[in-house]
């Protein structure tokens, strides 16, 4: 292991003080811990929202907590759900009467922890806390069948989620509005990613699994999870071309349709390559008909230092669009 | 009886989750990450010392209290499912401060039923329910038939431990054992296991 850290143990919670230290007009802290991030200024009546999961992701999840887009974010150990409590204290600091939605990744522990802040919520405090699990991931699962429950992971496109969603909270919609909008823009992200190397959890100290030296792993989660298929490492434009296959077969898509696509780094791909992908998704949309209203590319969610990208694609309505659109000043997305 | 037998009852599942603590890590090495026994065993301390410096007499209330410290000990996926059973638990019996025979039972019962509602299994998915499962049957027909509770925390421990010993004969469906599919059919459960413990712990705290 080769990070420039100092005890493994404080690797979340040094990290954390960073961010206070380096955003304090943005992020800050309750119930004394750390851990339970809060945007520094709360926007009476808007409709809270909060999201949560482990470290190692950076900018997820905390990045987005600000002007915007989300209100809250637990923050659990490197690659572990944050406790239900820490989910609580957050529900709890950031509900100003219009109640709470909780938007996160569809991972059990996740699950779990936030279905039971929830009912703490409720339970003791009377506070309206809906659910919108997000999973965008084609490679993890096949589509769930209506009324099932997905069992795709949620990745990158989470950020599209959360945009959407935050927006229509700053336009001071309904609890059932800003969930409604939140479930509209899930169901149409979809992710794909590849990986070219392991990731290394700082309390492990070593990689949980290997990728050979000139070989690639499509599909792989974002904490090491297997992927679809492993191969030869192939060129930019093969690989961006058979991560779009999937995508575009998943929603489908036709000739016309309108997308805001995320090319993202998982850690230690530079932005160069990321720029290079992003050359030959416009050129394979463009030949499919496709219109690309923006693109977003950079860092959005990483798995530590994990070499490799995703490709996100959200399909775009006019309400949507609009969304997409609106300003946003968070940590790590500023949008004018 | 009063809340004073929770606190004992907790602290024998304490107990007996230390005791095990290495048994269950290396059944869940097998088919997890390995790092069940360090859950169960902190989870259950968590809730014993909140249960222990509770000062409210309230058993549902004490029992709430001991999970929500649980769940904040030990937020992973076995850690949530056991705090929210006795989370459960403590919703149905809130209010009481003595309980009878029955409503002994009803704490098993309660406690199944939150971890059935967070997890979304049901019993023969090769999870904690199906030691569990059998356990409160039998604790609940022993209690119907007018049987002394220690006769039924002895039939419900029993149960417990054939349903994990049982374990290995069925499919899973949840959790990192799924991904291996047929495979994982004669692996022995390691949420069945803590079912067993906890209806040992049961049977300790009545002797």
């Amino acid at each position: 292991m080769k990070k420039i850290i100092n005890n493994p143990e404080n690797y979340v919670k040094e990290m954390l003080e960073g961010i206070y230290i380096a955003h304090p007009d943005l992020v800050t802290y309750t119930a004394d811990d750390v851990h339970c991030l809060i945007a520094a200024k709360k926007v009476e009546g808007k409709v809270g929202i909060a999201t949560g999961g482990g470290s190692g992701h950076l900018p997820l999840f905390l990045g987005y907590v600000g002007e915007g887009m989300l209100d809250a974010c637990s923050v659990g150990d490197v690659f572990q759900s944050p406790s239900a409590e820490q989910m609580h204290a957050v529900t709890k600091a950031i509900d100003s009467g219009a109640g709470v939605l909780y938007i996160y990744g569809n991972y059990n522990g996740d699950i779990f922890n936030f279905d039971m802040a929830a009912e703490m919520a409720d339970f003791e405090d009377d506070i309206k806390v809906l659910s919108v699990v997000a999973g965008d991931d084609v490679a993890s699962a096949g589509p769930s069948a209506p009324g099932e429950k997905s069992t795709r992971r949620g990745v990158a496109g989470i950020f599209f989620v959360y945009k959407c969603a935050g927006s229509a909270a700053a336009n001071m919609m309904s609890l059932d509005e800003v969930k409604r909008v939140a479930e509209k823009a899930s169901a149409n992200v979809r992710t794909m990613g590849v990986a070219l190397t392991p990731c290394i959890v700082p309390r492990v100290g070593k990689p949980g699994f290997s990728i050979a030296d000139n070989e690639m792993e499509i599909g792989m989660g974002i904490h090491g999870e297997t992927g679809i298929r492993h191969g030869k490492l192939e060129s930019a434009d093969q690989i961006t071309d058979e991560m779009l296959e999937k995508i575009i077969s998943d929603v489908p898509y036709t000739a016309g349709d309108e997308v805001d696509v995320l090319i993202n780094g998982l850690g230690a791909t530079t932005l160069d390559e990321q720029y290079i992908v992003t050359r030959r998704v416009s050129k394979n949309l463009a030949d499919k008909g496709i219109k690309v209203h923006h693109f977003y590319v950079g860092e959005y969610a990483t798995s530590l230092e994990m070499a490799g990208m995703s490709i996100s694609m959200l399909k775009l309505d006019d309400e949507l669009k609009a969304l997409m659109e609106k300003p946003a000043n968070t940590p790590f997305f500023k949008q004018i | 009886m009063d809340k004073s037998y929770i606190q004992k009852l907790l602290k024998c599942i304490k107990d007996i989750m230390a005791e095990n603590r290495d048994y269950l890590i290396e059944l869940d090495s097998v088919v997890g990450d390995g790092d069940l026994g360090l859950t169960m065993s902190d989870g259950f301390a968590a809730a014993y010392t909140a249960a222990e410096t509770f000062e409210d007499s309230d058993i549902g209330k004490l029992l709430y209290t001991s999970g929500k410290a649980m769940s904040t000990a030990v937020p992973s996926t076995m850690g949530t499912l056991m705090a929210s059973g006795l989370m459960n638990a403590g919703k149905v019996l809130k209010g009481k401060t003595q309980i009878s025979d029955a409503e002994v039972a009803q704490i098993f019962s309660a406690y199944m039923d939150g971890v059935i509602n967070r997890g979304k299994a049901k019993v023969g998915d090769k999870t904690f329910l199906d030691g569990i499962n059998p356990a409160v049957e039998a604790l609940n027909a022993s209690v119907e038939q007018g049987e002394p509770l220690a006769a039924g925390a002895k039939k419900a421990a029993a149960a417990a431990e054939t349903g994990y010993k049982n374990t290995n004969t069925l499919l899973a469906i949840h959790g990192r054992a799924a991904t291996r599919g047929e495979a994982s059919r004669t692996l022995l459960d390691p949420g069945a296991a803590v079912a067993m413990l906890i209806m040992k712990a049961f049977e300790n705290s009545i002797e």
